[in-house]
């Protein structure tokens, strides 16, 4: 009996220390989430946006005029829907966490949209082109700094066409990502009228073998195979491509555009096209800013293609806590009032869906290892042919 | 999901080039599955013992592999043959060593427990096998790139792409099946091996160490698996550290299609079931999307039919 | 004349406080440092405990005062409900714990007292799950019924690989099972009628008007909406344990008892093995697709990768963990299985790592459980 009593004695000391330690903690600190694929293959993207977020709390906390401190609470994603909605689900019924900035995955940003509405948590997506995460509909607690896919394909469509290529192959995954820009490269393609689809495929998200597609489209002999789908999978279907002896220009979306898919792919990498809504991160406005202060941080991994985007979704929450308070509701009215807001994207202006405009559509292909804008580069002057170009 | 134009699956003017890509499609997946397949029925044969975590030590091979040529490319070695001579031999090795340890450590000391214990242990010390490549191995939870080293000649024939990396590995891989046979027919060691999975009571009496043959059995199964392993990351030119989950479960279920016990029942079962997924792919629709679900479903229904397997085993099993 | 000791039912009564005090320690502290500190300082107590034979009187007491013991029991779950009536996470967490066991419950069972492999839980979780988004989204079926439905079709579901299961044994019937587990995960994601990959947005519950997804305000104090499915998911748990319970007390568990143990003696004795093997694993995927169609609600969201192979794993090292045969022990199990990796976050990604190895060093060292299955009991508290 004694020992019983000398136990519990230390079990309610025990919590009485924890509770005095929780109780000390209650200062003036804000936390403010981030969330994005830190793992898995497209973990690089990830991984770009939570230092690019990290970067904007630091530069806001070392600045002595903020009114508060804040905590960036990062969790991953790993770019499928159930984890995410597990992790949305965790952040946003956690009341401490005021904003979030979240998700680079498609896939995910659509599954949690729902989630977001239901707990009140105003987010602002950083990297997830969907035109569904905004437009399908109208939350006020969801909004994007980044463009949506639709200008993406138009271009792409634009592209294919003006070069001459007539048939095409349609491989994309069959998340809402996928069949998103299936859909509008379709209707992009439809409009010009110059190029036929002569096959649609449907492949899983962690598909391994292509073989069973790829002899299909032998068969059909396309000029051009346009993938809607994210890096892992890219690298698959190209270098089984060339296993096959598939001969044709492999066009892709703002999901290749990573350093991962050149690493992954080698000299195979050569001649891909890509493309992505916003300009490279030099030539934005806050571009070179955005850099400078990023390499003094020294991160493990860079920016990657939509760091910049995930700095500025930080950075307008951070602004507009620091304008209105800590709180939720306060900051979701101030949300739906953003016009022309200087970033280092460029003015951000969020219509009635929270959608942010982003005129600006660039043209990449892979030359000599790196990610060159089409302008730019030697297949477009002529000088060299791509891979497939008859 | 929007309707395929053109050519669907079942494609009536399939031509001949067409046949023989899906084909050789089919024998590169049957040869590894037919590899993983076999090491199972050697587990099983000689200590009546399904190890789960075969397929996850195919990916630990794989990736030891991958670590070798990482490494020697560090040192500036920079010969293909050479990488993958070394890559195979020290991957093997690797293996054995680790099939070995897992012999030793958790099979034996539960040969008393009913066999479920040793199938559950199995099945989870396949999860620790990949949940350590996934959190050990720098980024391993990215797909990572394997080296292209068997030369890029290739010849085509219409529409056929006959290629000489694939062809090598095809012949690698009969070579390799065929030597497990020559072992295990023709060695004294393996004789010990056919007389343990016989009856381990009365060849313990005839004097064969039954520790050591059991260690062995492992160590061929584990180094396979490690073959296996680098054909894999050959073939794709690239290794994730789920492959070996995927590969074990077909394995498995190929070498239970042929019958638990009999080599050539694990190699019948491994083309077997890369012939389910190639006719399920070219006669449903949406190319590839059903034809696990296809294959799978096969298993069960022959499961259902004829649980001891296709090839009628010696002994009757206890099933 | 055999003497009658009377087992006290304060032993068991002073535990089941001492451990909610714990858990709702455990769940409310926030700092990684005090969670581990909570964590040691709970197993060392533990092991003080049984080395001391404090844990005997405990067992015994809850074996002959079961019943009381499940009220109080219930009692705790309130207490910490009402602890945490504002805290959205934390009672997800319950939830989550409270349909896991149910969940479990049912694989305890198909394989605690039949003997059934069943690795594909996670695949019949999923089937109701997935049964509670169609039916919630395209009829208007009552949600009660909803949940009822989830769990024939489960069953249903179950019935197609009987005759397989059946045939088979042990390795043989755990391959069926697994071949089931990723056919049906594989299935899911190549189909789109019910949302491919992307899975399907659940309705929340309703009850006769009464919306599961808003917040509750009684008097002043404002309650969290989990609340709602708190009450529901009790219900559900309570409703199976004493079903399990009466399961195994009753003639068809000493049937089920004996076809595990020896299949070709209870043949002998006139068992028909079929039947009784049908009905356990169908009872079994019963219960697991009624929590999965309750959990569906709950998250509000369906999705093929919620129900791989792996996931079917975890529920079979819960199972292990806690003790083949033993509810009470799942139970234990299972909070130690989802709430632990939930608050220690450093652990959060080694999480598969841990529960496989826990499960191998369970399986070497203690294969009987955590709380192993004491000997039948046909009435608790009754003596010869």
């Amino acid at each position: 009996m004694r020992k019983t009593c000398r136990r519990t004695t230390i079990a309610i000391a025990l919590l009485a220390f924890a509770a005095a330690t929780v109780a000390a903690e209650a200062k003036d600190k804000v936390k403010v989430g981030f969330i994005g694929p830190l793992t898995g293959g497209v973990s690089v993207n990830g991984l770009g946006g939570r230092n690019s977020a990290d970067l904007a709390v630091r530069l806001l906390n070392a600045d002595p005029k903020s009114k508060y401190e804040y905590e960036l609470v990062v969790l991953d994603d790993e770019c499928k829907p159930n984890v995410a909605v597990q992790v949305a689900t965790k952040m946003a019924a956690d009341k401490d966490i005021i904003a979030g900035a979240t998700h680079y995955c498609s896939s995910t940003a659509i599954a949690t949209v729902d989630t977001y509405h239901k707990f009140g948590f105003p987010v602002i997506v950083w990297g997830a082109v969907l035109p569904d995460i905004t437009y399908r509909n109208k939350y006020e607690e969801v909004h994007r700094v980044n463009g949506t896919m639709i200008n993406q394909n138009d271009a792409n469509a634009e592209l294919i066409s003006k070069l001459g290529f007539k048939t095409v192959a349609v491989i994309h995954d069959t998340t809402d990502y996928g069949k998103g820009h299936n859909e509008y490269f379709s209707k992009a393609l439809a409009k010009i009228g110059k190029s036929n689809i002569v096959g649609i495929f449907g492949v899983t998200a962690e598909q391994q073998d292509f073989t069973g597609e790829l002899t299909k489209i032998k068969a059909l002999n396309p000029e051009v195979i346009y993938f809607g789908g994210l890096t892992p999978i890219g690298v698959r279907i190209r270098s089984q491509m060339d296993k096959l002896g598939v001969n044709a220009v492999f066009d892709g979306t703002s999901g290749i555009v990573s350093d991962a898919y050149i690493q992954g792919l080698g000299p195979l990498a050569e001649g891909t096209l890509a493309f992505r809504e916003g300009a490279p991160t030099e030539k934005l406005p806050g571009g070179k800013f955005f850099m400078e202060k990023y390499s003094a941080q020294k991160y493990d991994n860079p920016p990657e293609a939509y760091g910049a985007f995930a700095y500025a979704a930080m950075d307008m929450i951070l602004d507009t806590i620091e304008k209105v308070g800590p709180d939720r509701k306060k900051v979701i009215a101030a949300l739906a009032d953003v016009k022309d807001r200087d970033s280092i994207v460029g003015k951000i202006t969020f219509d009635d869906h929270g959608q942010n405009t982003v005129p600006v559509i660039t043209k990449y292909v892979v030359q000599d290892g790196k990610f060159v804008e089409w302008d730019d580069s030697e297949y477009a002057a002529g000088k060299r042919k791509l891979p497939g170009q008859k | 999901m929007p309707g395929i134009t053109g050519h669907d699956g079942g494609d009536p003017d399939m031509d001949a080039g067409l046949l023989a890509q899906y084909i050789m499609n089919g024998l590169m997946l049957g040869m590894m599955y037919a590899l993983v397949a076999v090491g199972f029925t050697l587990f099983f044969g000689v200590l009546d013992v399904i190890k789960f975590s075969h397929g996850d030590v195919l990916t630990v091979g794989a990736f030891a592999a991958l670590a070798t040529y990482v490494g020697l490319h560090a040192l500036g070695l920079n010969s293909s043959w050479l990488d993958l001579l070394l890559m195979l031999v020290l991957s093997t090795l690797a293996m054995a060593l680790l099939g070995m340890g897992i012999a030793r450590y958790l099979v034996m000391p539960l040969r008393s427990a009913p066999a479920l214990n040793t199938l559950l242990i199995t099945l989870m010390l396949g999860t620790v096998l990949r949940e350590s490549v996934r959190l050990f191995y720098p980024q391993g939870a990215n797909p990572k790139p394997f080296p292209a080293l068997l030369p890029r000649a290739s010849i085509d024939l219409g529409a056929f792409n006959l290629r000489l990396d694939n062809v090598l590995m095809l012949a690698a891989g009969v070579l390799v099946i065929l030597g497990i046979q020559y072992l295990l027919n023709r060695t004294k060691p393996g004789l010990a091996i056919r007389a343990v999975a016989q009856d381990e009571e009365t060849a313990r009496t005839m004097g064969i160490n039954f520790t050591a043959i059991v260690l062995i059995t492992f160590a061929i199964g584990s180094g396979l698996a490690a073959f296996a392993g680098v054909m894999n990351g050959l073939y794709y030119n690239e290794i994730n550290f789920g492959i070996g989950l995927y590969l074990g479960v077909i394995g498995f279920s190929a070498a239970i299609i042929g019958g638990l016990g009999s080599i050539y029942g694990a190699i019948l079962g491994g083309f077997l079931f890369a012939g389910l997924q190639t006719i399920g792919t070219v006669l449903l629709p949406f190319a590839s999307a059903y034809k696990d679900v296809f294959a799978f479903a096969v298993v069960i229904a022959i499961m259902a039919w004829r649980p001891t397997g296709l090839i009628q085993q010696k002994i009757s099993e206890r099933v | 004349m055999a003497q009658k000791t009377r087992i006290s039912v304060w032993p068991g009564v002073i535990s089941l406080a001492i451990g909610t005090a714990y858990l709702i320690a455990l769940l409310d502290v926030e700092r990684q440092n005090l969670i581990i500190a909570l964590l040691v300082f709970g197993i060392a107590a533990v092991i003080a405990a049984a080395w001391l034979g404090l844990l005997d009187s405990v067992s015994a007491s809850f074996a002959d005062h079961e019943d009381t013991l499940g009220g109080c029991a219930i009692i705790a779950a309130l207490a910490v409900a009402a602890f945490f009536h504002e805290n959205h996470f934390v009672l997800l967490l319950v939830i989550t714990v409270l349909l896991y066991s149910v969940a479990t419950l049912g694989l305890n069972v198909q394989f605690g007292y039949a003997g059934v492999l069943n690795f594909a839980g996670a695949s019949f979780f999923g089937i109701g799950a997935y049964t509670s988004a169609v039916l919630n989204s395209y009829t208007a079926v009552p949600h009660l019924v909803v949940l009822v439905i989830g769990g024939l079709l489960a069953a249903l579901a179950g019935s197609l690989l009987l005759l397989p299961v059946l045939r088979t044994r042990g390795h043989y019937a755990a391959v069926v099972t697994i071949a089931f587990a990723l056919l049906f995960k594989t299935f899911l994601e190549v189909n789109d009628v019910l949302g491919g990959p992307q899975g399907m947005q659940v309705k929340g519950m309703r009850i006769l008007g009464w919306s599961f997804n808003d917040n509750i305000t009684i008097c002043s104090v404002s309650l969290s909406f989990y609340m709602n499915y708190f009450v529901v998911s009790l219900f559900l748990l309570v409703g199976a344990f004493i079903l399990v319970r009466r399961l195994e007390r009753s003639w068809i568990g000493l049937n089920l008892d004996a076809l595990r143990l020896d299949e070709t003696a209870a043949g002998c004795f006139g068992l028909d093995i079929v039947r009784w093997k049908i009905t356990a694993f169908l009872i079994g995927n019963f219960l697991i697709g009624i929590a999965g169609a309750l959990f569906g609600m709950v998250g509000g969201f369906v999705a093929p990768n919620n129900y791989t192979f792996a996931d079917s794993l975890i529920l079979v090292s819960i199972l292990l963990l806690g003790g083949i045969g033993n509810p009470w022990g799942l139970i234990v199990a299972t909070i130690i299985v989802v709430v632990v990796p939930e608050k220690l976050q450093t652990i959060q990604e080694y999480r598969f790592l841990l529960y496989a190895l826990m499960v191998i060093a369970v399986l070497l060292f203690r294969p009987e459980g955590l709380l192993p299955r004491p000997v039948r009991r046909y009435f608790p508290g009754w003596r010869p």
